[in-house]
């Protein structure tokens, strides 16, 4: 596998605004760097254009008629009524709170309500009261892929953390407890690990390099700020084995808020949640207008939405955020090109 | 005329006591003696002590009744801002402090009641969130949503033994 160095990986992704043109020189075998609007400098193969969803982080309480229920029937019943109608939607984690079984049920049932199919990712919020039991046991693999109209689709699961808990001797909901805290400094960096790795490079071997590819994690593939884990530890290797793809677009969860980057030949988009917006980490963003603006917290909608994804005949696409509040400025209210 | 006198006298005394640390080559005028090391170490474990409990009260479900802390959304005390405080905010409808802020947040996101202002919880949860933002400039009433100090590992503030002093 052909990888750049993780300082060169850390360096590109941590310096704003001319962190794609620093990458370049630096690492020039990074790829054709792509002009902010999304147009790659070598074409990708047509595609039949079509429009799908995210949704993403509803954080569901076992709790009757939690006002985050309603929240995520919004966004369900947003999507349904979106005037484009979505080919599918993609849920990129976070459905349940704590991981019991109930929110995981409850999300289900909400999400069934949707009018399209709908695949879905896990959060470290579904998993770790029972390591993905329940969630595995109601939606299946937590990783897969998919081909639609000539765009080939990836979900990994990139929540996977070394075992803090064993040898603490903790129960399910003590470690639950830990991993549902942003901060958890206790579990440290989290990633897709070696198996997924290497299901990634098989998946991906036989496509050839104008194949256009969109791929979901529940977070970023990019160095955003470790402490809450808006990163992925093994984003390096994940860049690597895409590299060969002319473009690719990537799609995550778990930052709550609206966020884009750009590192070789991988443009991200960040989406918004259906349950509280966070604030944006003290580093400075890589593309700082691109982002959302302060929340009222007396609005329970401030802050949230769904999304819908255009892609055009040429593999271009338009993130367009569905705010629930007046949260956008004007520029991401037109559409994030990717 | 007496206090004028008086103010005479005190400043009479700083300026010497000005010319007297300048004498010596001390950057800082103490109004008595410098706390001693362990003195100091004393404060600092107290203060520190006063941000663990705020810590704790900040990442616990136990001040709402919907399952949401603080820290839901405002993890390491980001965009708490205190920094800006007291300001004019909205939600209150008047200037208000951080704890006026902190207890409209327990009783509308969270759905709970609102604590004493003057309790040793609430003087325990301004102090982790304004620990949080050590070094940052006061600005009362900015309009600015502060990430906080950049955190690299462990909870944030100095507990000893994870290298974050």
């Amino acid at each position: 596998m052909d990888k750049f160095s993780r300082r060169d990986f850390l360096g590109l992704s941590f310096k704003a605004g001319a962190a794609t043109m620093v990458a370049g020189l630096v690492t020039p075998s990074v790829g054709s760097v792509l002009g902010l609007g999304g147009v790659a400098e070598a074409a990708t193969r047509k595609i039949t254009p079509f429009t799908f969803a995210v949704l993403t982080d509803s954080h569901l309480f076992d709790i009757e008629a939690h006002k985050f229920d309603a929240i995520l029937a919004k966004g369900v019943a947003d999507v349904n009524n979106m005037k484009q109608r979505p080919d599918f939607v993609i849920y990129a984690g976070d459905l349940a709170q704590l991981g019991k079984e109930a929110e995981l049920s409850k999300g289900k049932k909400i999400l069934d309500k949707l009018k399209v199919p709908y695949r879905i990712i896990p959060g470290e919020h579904d998993w770790y009261r029972d390591l993905g039991k329940a969630w595995t046991g109601m939606f299946g693999a937590d990783h897969w892929s998919f081909d639609h109209k000539g765009v080939h689709f990836i979900g990994m699961n990139s929540i996977l953390i070394p075992d803090f808990w064993t040898q603490r001797g903790l129960t399910p909901e003590e470690r639950m407890g830990f991993v549902a805290e942003l901060e958890c400094h206790q579990c440290g960096p989290w990633g897709v690990h070696e198996q997924q790795l290497q299901w990634l490079e098989e998946d991906v071997k036989k496509l050839s390099p104008d194949t256009p590819v969109v791929v979901f994690t529940h977070s970023p593939l990019w160095n955003y700020y470790p402490r809450w884990n808006f990163q992925t530890s093994d984003a390096t290797e994940i860049h690597g084995i895409l590299r060969k793809f002319d473009k690719v677009m990537a799609v995550h969860g778990h930052v709550h808020q609206v966020v884009y980057n750009q590192i070789g030949n991988i443009v991200s988009a960040g989406v918004m949640s259906t349950s509280w917006p966070w604030p944006y980490p003290p580093v400075e963003l890589p593309y700082p207008n691109i982002k959302m603006n302060r929340v009222d917290p007396a609005d329970i909608y401030d802050g949230l939405g769904s999304h819908e994804l255009n892609l055009s005949a040429n593999f271009d696409g338009v993130v367009q955020y569905h705010a629930f509040s007046d949260v956008l400025p004007d520029n991401v209210k037109r559409g994030v090109k990717l | 005329m007496e206090a004028k006198r008086t103010l005479k006298k005190i400043s009479v005394v700083a300026a010497a006591a000005g010319a007297a640390a300048l004498l010596l080559g001390i950057g800082n005028v103490y109004a008595k003696k410098p706390f001693t090391a362990a003195e100091a170490e004393d404060q600092q474990r107290e203060l520190l002590a006063m941000v663990k409990k705020g810590d704790d009260l900040w990442h616990s479900d136990k001040l709402g009744t919907n399952g949401l802390a603080c820290a839901n959304c405002h993890p390491d005390a980001s965009a708490s801002n205190p920094h800006t405080w007291p300001k004019y905010q909205t939600d209150l409808g008047k200037v208000g402090t951080l704890r006026d802020m902190i207890n409209w947040c327990i009783m509308v996101p969270l759905q709970g009641q609102a604590i004493d202002v003057n309790s040793e919880q609430m003087v325990a949860m301004e102090t982790y969130a304004t620990y949080m933002h050590r070094g940052v400039k006061l600005a009362p009433a900015k309009d600015e949503q502060h990430g906080g100090v950049p955190v690299k590992s462990g909870p944030g503030y100095p507990t000893g033994d994870d290298g974050n002093r």
